[in-house]
C-alpha cells in the first residue's frame, strides 16, 4: 500500500502524492483501506490530490472523490498535477507559519518549516519547529527548533527564558539564576556541538 | 435587562473557587440583584456547606435535568437575602451525570424565567467533563488563582481552554495574596501573575484567617463588614457590576498596623 501514494505536509495542508503510472484500481484500494482505517487522519486539514503522471477519466475522479469524502473533516479537496516536491525544498528555508497569539500551557504548535510566534510562549506551552522559532515576546515554555535534525536552526526571542531548548538533537536549559525582569532580546544557536546564545 | 452566566473556575484545586462563588453571589445579591448560585462540582458538593444551606436540600441540579422535580423545587432561597438562591450539586452521582447541553439549558431557563440577574457556577477543579459542564453554558468566566506557580500555571492552562470554547477576555481574582510574604520575595507579586497570564485583573483578596471561619460557619465573609476579605468580595461585586473601583492596597500585618488597630486608628 506504501508504494501506491505517500503523504507530505506543506504549509497549508497536506499532499497525497500517488505514484506515476499506478493502476486507478490499486490507487481506489488502498485509499478506501486507508479511509477506513485512519478516517480522521486529515482532521480540519486542506488535502491536495497530485495526480502528476496518472491519467484518470472523469468517472475515475468522480469515483475517487467519493472514496476520499470518507476522511472526516476534512476542510477542503484540491487536485493537482504541480510538482510540490520541487517547490518545496528550494523555499522550505523561507516558509514559516505565524502564530498571531500567545500560547499557554498545555498549548502545543508543531510545524516543519519556521514558527514565528507574535506574542509570550507561557511555560507549560511547546512549540516545535523543523526550522527556525522566533518569539516576538517572552519565551518560557519548551521550544524545539530543527525538530528533524538540521542543526542550522536557531532560536530567537525578546526575552530567551525557556524552559528547556532543544537545537536539532541537543538540549539546554535557562540558568537557574536566571533573571527575569528585563527584556533583551537573544538567540540561540548551535557552535562546534554545543547550543550558544547571544544578545542581539 | 438579560441576566449574566458567569462561571468561578481555576484549574487547580484548593485555591478558593467555592468561597469565591459563595462569596460573590451573596455580595451580588447584598447589591439587590437576583442571583442564582450553582453548584456544578457532582459528588462534591461543598457550596451549600459554605453557604450554610445544606440542610435544607430535598433535590439537586441531577434531580432538575432528570425531571425529577421542576427547577424552582430544587433552588434553595438563602436564608439571609430573598434574591439569592442555589441550585446544588447532587452528592450521590457523577459529572456525568449532566452534560454541557442541559446545562446549557439550565441556565438559559435560570436567566429567562427565573429572571435571574446574574447566574454564578461553581466550577469543580481539573479540566474534565466537569469543567467542561460548568464553562458550558457561562457569558463570562472569573478565574481564582493564588500566588503560587502550579496555581498560576494551572490557570494559564484554562485561559487557554476557555478561548478554545469561545470564551473570551475572562478576568482574574488572586486569592490568598500577603503584602509581607510578596514585599520579602517570598511570594509572587500581583504584577508578575498578570504579566504571565495577561488578563485583566478583578480582584485581589488578602489571606484572612477569618474566611476559615465563616466557611466552618456557613456564613460568607462578604456580609462582614470588618473583615478585609470581605470587603474584598464586595468590591469584586461592584466591579462586575461594571463599577470601576480602584484595587485595595494590601495592608501590612507589622507592628504599626497592629498597633494602629489596637488603639482603633484603622
Amino acid at each position: 500500500m506504501a508504494s501506491v501514494f505517500s503523504f507530505q505536509a506543506v504549509s497549508d495542508g497536506i499532499v497525497m502524492n500517488f505514484r506515476s503510472g499506478s493502476s486507478f484500481g490499486s490507487i481506489k484500494k488502498a485509499v478506501s483501506l486507508h479511509a477506513a482505517e485512519a478516517a480522521d487522519f486529515f482532521t480540519g486539514v486542506n488535502l491536495y490530490l497530485n495526480l502528476s503522471g496518472l491519467e484518470l477519466s472523469y468517472n475515475q475522479l468522480e469515483e475517487l472523490m467519493e472514496i476520499v469524502k470518507n476522511y472526516n473533516q476534512v476542510n477542503k479537496i484540491y487536485f493537482t498535477a504541480r510538482k510540490i516536491e520541487k517547490e518545496e525544498k528550494s523555499n522550505k528555508n523561507s516558509e514559516a507559519v505565524i502564530i498571531n497569539r500567545t500560547l499557554r500551557s498545555g498549548q502545543r504548535v508543531k510545524h516543519q518549516a519556521n514558527v514565528v510566534i507574535v506574542g509570550d510562549v507561557n511555560p507549560g506551552a511547546e512549540v516545535i519547529a523543523g526550522g527556525d522559532i522566533i518569539v516576538f515576546g517572552r519565551l518560557r515554555g519548551v521550544v524545539h527548533a530543527g525538530a528533524g535534525g538540521s542543526k542550522d536552526s536557531q532560536v530567537a526571542a525578546l526575552k530567551l527564558n525557556p524552559t528547556q531548548l532543544r537545537i536539532a538533537s541537543l538540549i539546554a536549559r535557562s540558568p537557574d539564576d536566571s533573571d527575569n525582569s528585563k527584556l533583551q532580546a537573544e538567540r540561540a544557536y548551535i557552535e562546534n556541538d554545543q547550543i550558544m546564545v547571544e544578545k542581539i | 435587562m438579560a441576566g449574566k452566566t458567569i462561571v468561578i473556575t481555576s484549574g487547580k484545586g484548593g485555591v478558593g473557587k467555592t468561597t469565591s462563588s459563595a462569596n460573590i453571589g451573596t455580595a451580588l445579591a447584598m447589591q439587590g440583584n437576583r442571583v442564582c448560585l450553582i453548584d456544578a462540582d457532582i459528588g462534591l458538593r461543598n457550596l451549600d456547606v459554605v453557604m450554610g444551606l445544606e440542610n435544607r436540600i430535598v433535590y439537586d441540579i441531577v434531580d432538575v435535568v432528570e425531571n425529577n422535580c421542576r427547577l424552582e423545587q430544587a433552588m434553595i432561597r438563602d436564608k439571609r437575602y430573598d434574591g439569592l438562591y442555589l441550585l446544588p450539586a447532587a452528592q450521590t452521582r457523577d459529572k456525568t451525570s449532566v452534560t454541557p447541553f442541559q446545562m446549557k439549558e439550565l441556565v438559559g431557563d435560570l436567566k429567562e424565567e427565573m429572571e435571574m440577574d446574574y447566574v454564578i457556577v461553581d466550577s469543580p477543579a481539573g479540566i474534565e467533563q466537569g469543567f467542561k459542564n460548568a464553562i458550558a453554558g457561562a457569558d463570562r468566566a472569573i478565574i481564582v488563582t493564588t500566588p503560587e506557580i502550579s496555581a498560576v500555571r494551572d490557570a494559564d492552562r484554562i485561559i487557554g481552554l476557555l478561548e478554545a470554547e469561545g470564551l473570551r477576555d475572562p478576568e482574574v481574582i488572586i486569592n490568598r495574596i500577603r503584602a509581607d510574604m510578596v514585599d520579602r520575595g517570598d511570594m509572587m507579586g500581583i504584577e508578575d501573575m498578570i504579566e504571565i497570564l495577561a488578563i485583566d485583573l478583578i480582584g485581589i483578596v488578602p489571606e484572612d484567617e477569618g474566611i476559615v471561619v465563616s466557611t466552618n460557619k456557613g456564613e460568607p465573609i462578604a456580609l462582614n463588614d470588618k473583615a478585609k476579605a470581605g470587603e474584598a468580595y464586595r468590591n469584586i461585586a461592584r466591579r462586575i457590576m461594571g463599577e470601576d473601583l480602584p484595587m485595595m492596597k494590601l495592608e501590612k500585618d507589622n507592628f504599626i498596623t497592629r498597633f494602629k488597630k489596637l488603639v482603633g486608628l484603622s
